[in-house]
């Protein structure tokens, strides 16, 4: 072998090496911190966990599937759009949690708009057989409508999975909500009552729970 | 040192011409099959504005259709529907209820109430083409008018 042969065989080993390095440790790295626990850490979203554990999505199905928070609330039209959107957003979550207010939060308004943060690309992941025409139901509204999403789909009227599927993955949300943050003053003591027995149910989901 | 410079230039020429081609066979695999639009009903546009649609429901773009389903192409001759086309979308007066459940910490929720419990009809408060109703107001005045029991009746 020459010289001039071994150098190569060393270079590309080595760049191989550092290029698994990196791409395992980039791999860890997002697996680790895609999941509730995590997520919970900084985002100020006790009721959205506590719907979430209640919901289909987060687990109480027979078979025990869930996603992941990062499924549903991170694009997957491509890897490098999913990094930089969850980089972005972990720096303006940072940044809110120390800096910010966020009992100031309207959770109730911001749902309006929740086809900003689900992306369909990601419930299509794994739902991915919804819009074909052998979709395995038996419900014609289901094919209805799913059509009628396709003829929206690119046109300025195009609706998102979460615009008719308002709580998928938070099943219950709008009552977590009001435990936490009561819409309308007639229920405050109610609601109080009800937020310290739903901290003290799912305290091992990472919820905070406020001792007097 | 020729050949090492031939050598990355190659590497930096292949990969992302494999990242492209496993792109777009990916991208090819998932795209739905397209579905033929369904006929048209032609509304006249002083129909539309004789029975607006509400604001969430314009925001689907549902079409009169889905709602008037099998009442024929005379649109003039359509009729109030049943409670069946508000719940194939809104599934069931239950899940209405608990979407609620906050409300019956004080018994207080509108669709499952003291009176009532989930069997009234959606339609003694909501209307699709002219403003709703809140019912509970009719005796309850203070607390509606109050607004400290419940949101605009959507």
């Amino acid at each position: 072998m020459s010289k001039e042969k071994l150098f190569i065989l060393i270079f590309v080993s080595i760049g191989a090496f550092i290029g698994m390095v990196l791409s395992y440790g980039t791999y860890f790295g997002i697996h680790m911190t895609s999941g509730e626990k995590f997520c919970v850490s900084c985002h100020e979203m006790d009721p959205m966990v506590v719907s979430y554990k209640d919901d289909i999505h987060g687990g109480k199905g027979v078979l025990g599937a869930s996603a992941r928070c990062v499924d549903c609330h991170l694009p997957h039209d491509n890897l490098a759009n999913y990094i930089y959107t969850k980089a972005k957003n972990g720096i303006a979550e940072v940044g809110i949690h120390f800096f910010g207010d966020p009992d100031a939060i309207d959770w109730q308004e911001k749902l309006k708009h929740r086809q900003s943060f689900v992306f369909d690309t990601g419930c299509l992941e794994c739902h991915g057989n919804v819009m074909k025409n052998d979709l395995a139901t038996t419900s014609k509204q289901a094919l209805k409508m799913h059509k009628h999403y396709q003829e929206l789909k690119g046109t300025e009227k195009e609706i998102g999975c979460a615009s008719c599927h308002f709580d998928a993955g938070h099943k219950g949300m709008r009552n977590m909500l009001n435990y936490y943050k009561p819409e309308h003053s007639m229920y405050k003591e109610k609601m109080e009552e009800k937020k310290k027995e739903v901290q003290k149910k799912y305290q091992k989901y990472g919820i905070e729970v406020h001792e007097e | 040192m020729k050949k090492v410079l031939r050598f990355i230039g190659v590497f930096l020429f292949v990969v992302p011409l494999l990242y492209i081609s496993v792109k777009a066979y990916g991208g090819d695999n998932q795209s739905p099959p397209t579905i033929t639009k369904q006929e048209e009903i032609k509304i006249s546009p002083e129909l539309h504005k004789k029975f607006p649609m509400k604001s969430m429901h314009a925001k689907l773009s549902l079409s009169c259709v889905f709602c008037h389903e099998g009442q024929g192409n005379n649109p003039e001759e359509w009729e109030y529907v049943e409670e069946d086309a508000c719940l194939s979308c809104h599934k069931t007066k239950k899940y209405l209820a608990e979407r609620l459940a906050f409300m019956d910490t004080l018994k207080a929720n509108p669709h499952n109430s003291i009176h009532d419990g989930t069997n009234l009809s959606c339609d003694e408060c909501h209307n699709e083409h002219k403003p709703s109703i809140n019912m509970c107001s009719e005796c309850h005045q203070k607390e509606i008018k109050e607004n400290i029991w419940m949101r605009k009746v959507p």
